[in-house]
């Protein structure tokens, strides 16, 4: 199984042990991951604002690389995600928004034709590979460890771009987590918004949604909180302090990287994994 | 006709009485086909003549009797009581008024606040038309000019994007999907002449810039409205109108930048651009804590392998984008 890997540009610099974690144990599974070298940032649901055509040839760009590996293209961040499909959705519903992307790409021999899928790295573990196979794998099953799966916004909605899990139930994640021999608490916050995207420009209001969504996880009794995107993790990580500031919550709650969770039930240690780098510890 | 017991289990408040909300269980039998409103009116008809709930039109059309059904707003008259059933089928069907507006009682909310917040946002059209003209001149609107949007008109003002707003959630005074929606639907009517004015308004404080893009508002609107393609096409319009004097625009710009001069997002300075030095001294400490863990983003980014091909398209679109403005 082999994929083009979209190097995510938060992954790059401020969650590191993202890829760390998964360079760790993808080869376990059989599973090549090859770098979009040459790929850019995806302009993170901003770019399109500035200008829709930078937004359309810039990704049509990052998935035609991948398209001329003959690849499929899979990320670890959900926003990048439902970026990259969103280009893709436009693209292959309008042959003269492909033909205004081709006029830009074809000095660099590239061409977007469609073929390649863009996927998240979960949707890789539970539809390619099989959850069935993964749990055969598993070397340290995770028994008795309580997960709060937290799906934020960008891997559920809109559903007509992602279409994998209901939105209002989804089930991917926590089908993961059983998988790995992990138990699963029920809270109400799983497919909630974390506030990240509006941190910077709204930090009291963003921060609020962030609390409210680790408060439940706690109240819920989780161990763990589990995310499969690397902008959630640092909202619920990194912020995790700031947002439970003043709410008298009894403690805090490590956050772990979907592909961490992972490198923890194939056997890898904590440090291995990258875990000593959170802000809150595990 | 299949039919089958069903239990409901229905939010129940009356500020005037009531210290604090409650739950009533209702079982009642119930056909295939029927939906949750002609369940609520049999309860209120046989077992509950207090049970309080709007509802007018009964065919989704008038918008009143949005309620949240098992968590998830929806229009009581159109939603079918056998799609909500859950678990075997014998879970109750949870029934709760809207989220983020007051309670009037039992089902029924407050919509003043969406009303107010259309009020203070130009939500109608301004026409060309000079008042004295009115009635006498027509100014018709192409199919075409229709088409863009046609789907915005489609709002019957339910209240339920409203309800599942993660932004309103945490900030009353948000301006909400509905409004941004109307923004969007009255600046892209070839009749209106508010442009500018209106964009103003809905860019301020508490506006357009604070939209957490959580897409909840449009999966759940009642009429399958794209509410954040609107919410995106207002965006753009502020970048045409060159108002981009706000930190959401100036954030935005980080990105378009970024990509041309390394084509990876420059994460180290991205708050001083958005938020001016100021605001960016209050990250400090945060950022510190972060630089013990590895965490702080580097202040200078290795460009990509291929950069100058990037640039050459950034080249090439804004040429063509001078092109085209010189040209109109
Ligand atoms: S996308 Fe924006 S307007 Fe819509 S629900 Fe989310 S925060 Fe609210
Ligand atoms: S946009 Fe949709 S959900 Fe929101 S008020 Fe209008 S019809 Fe209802
Ligand atoms: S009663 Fe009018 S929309 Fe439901």
């Amino acid at each position: 199984m082999k994929y083009a890997y979209f190097l995510s540009c938060i992954n790059e610099s401020m969650t590191k042990e993202v890829d760390l974690s998964l360079t760790r144990w993808v080869k376990d599974l059989g599973i090549e991951l090859v770098n979009l070298e040459k790929g850019t940032c995806c302009g993170g649901s901003n770019l399109d604002y500035v200008s829709p055509d930078h937004f359309l040839v810039i990704n049509g760009r990052n998935i035609a690389l991948a398209e001329k590996m003959g690849l499929d293209l899979v990320t670890s961040c959900s926003t990048c995600l439902m970026t990259l499909r969103r280009a893709k959705q436009a693209l292959d519903s309008s042959p003269e928004k492909r033909e205004l992307v081709n006029g830009h790409l074809a000095g660099e021999g590239l061409r977007y034709n469609g073929t390649s899928d863009v996927k998240h790295l979960l949707w890789v573990l539970t539809e390619d590979y099989g959850l069935n196979r993964l749990a055969a794998k598993v070397t340290a099953p995770l028994w008795g460890v309580r997960f709060a799966p937290f799906y934020g916004c960008h891997i559920l909605r809109p559903s007509s771009l992602l279409g994998r899990d209901n939105p209002t139930a989804p089930s991917s994640l926590d089908r993961l987590v059983e998988a790995l021999g992990g138990s699963l608490v029920e809270y109400g916050s799983k497919n909630k918004c974390c506030g990240f995207h509006t941190l910077l420009v709204a930090e009291q209001q963003s921060l609020s949604m962030t609390g409210n969504a680790l408060e439940d996880a706690v109240r819920a009794g989780a161990d763990y909180i589990v995310t499969p995107c690397p902008l959630c993790h640092t909202a619920l990580d990194a912020y995790q302090d700031k947002a439970l500031d003043g709410r008298g919550v009894s403690r805090n709650i490590p956050v772990l990287h979907l592909s961490q969770m992972v490198g923890l039930a194939l056997g890898y240690s904590k440090e291995e994994l990258g875990i000593d780098r959170h802000m809150i510890a595990a | 006709m299949e039919r089958k017991e069903v239990a409901f289990r229905i939010y129940r408040y009356n500020p005037q009485v009531d210290r604090q909300p409650f739950y009533d269980n209702f079982k009642i039998a119930v056909e295939r086909g029927i939906t949750i409103l002609r369940a609520l009116n049999y309860i209120k008809e046989h077992l509950e003549p207090r049970l309080t709930f709007r509802a007018f039109c009964q065919a989704g059309i008038c918008g009143s009797c949005a309620v949240r059904i098992n968590g998830v707003s929806k229009l009581a008259c159109t939603t079918q009581v056998w799609d909500e059933l859950t678990g075997s089928g014998d879970d109750p069907i949870l029934v709760e008024p809207l989220n983020n507006l007051p309670v009037i009682r039992d089902l029924v909310v407050d919509i003043d606040p969406v009303m107010e917040k259309l009020k203070q946002n130009y939500s109608w059209v301004r026409p060309a038309i000079a008042e004295g003209e009115m009635g006498q001149k027509e100014h018709c609107v192409s199919d075409g000019e229709f088409e863009a949007i046609n789907a915005a008109t489609d709002c019957i003002l339910c209240g339920s994007c409203y309800s599942e707003c993660s932004m309103t959630e945490v900030n009353p005074r948000y301006i909400s999907p509905p409004v941004l929606l109307k923004a969007f639907r009255m600046n892209n009517d070839t009749r209106d002449t508010l442009g500018c004015e209106r964009l103003g308004q809905v860019s301020g404080d508490n506006g357009l810039w604070d939209c957490a893009h959580c897409y909840k508002c449009a999966e759940h609107c009642v009429k399958h409205i794209p509410i954040v393609d609107g919410i995106h096409r207002l965006r753009e319009e502020m970048f045409e109108r060159h108002m981009t004097r706000s930190e959401g625009a100036r954030h935005a710009q980080a990105f378009f930048d970024d990509i041309r001069s390394t084509g990876r997002l420059r994460e180290a300075t991205l708050p001083l651009r958005t938020l001016g030095v100021v605001k960016t001294l209050r990250m400090v400490p945060l950022a510190a804590k972060m630089g013990m863990k590895g965490r702080t983003p580097p202040f200078v980014v290795k460009p990509v392998p291929g950069i100058d091909r990037v640039r050459g398209i950034y080249r090439r679109l804004e040429a063509n984008r001078a092109a085209k403005q010189g040209g109109e």
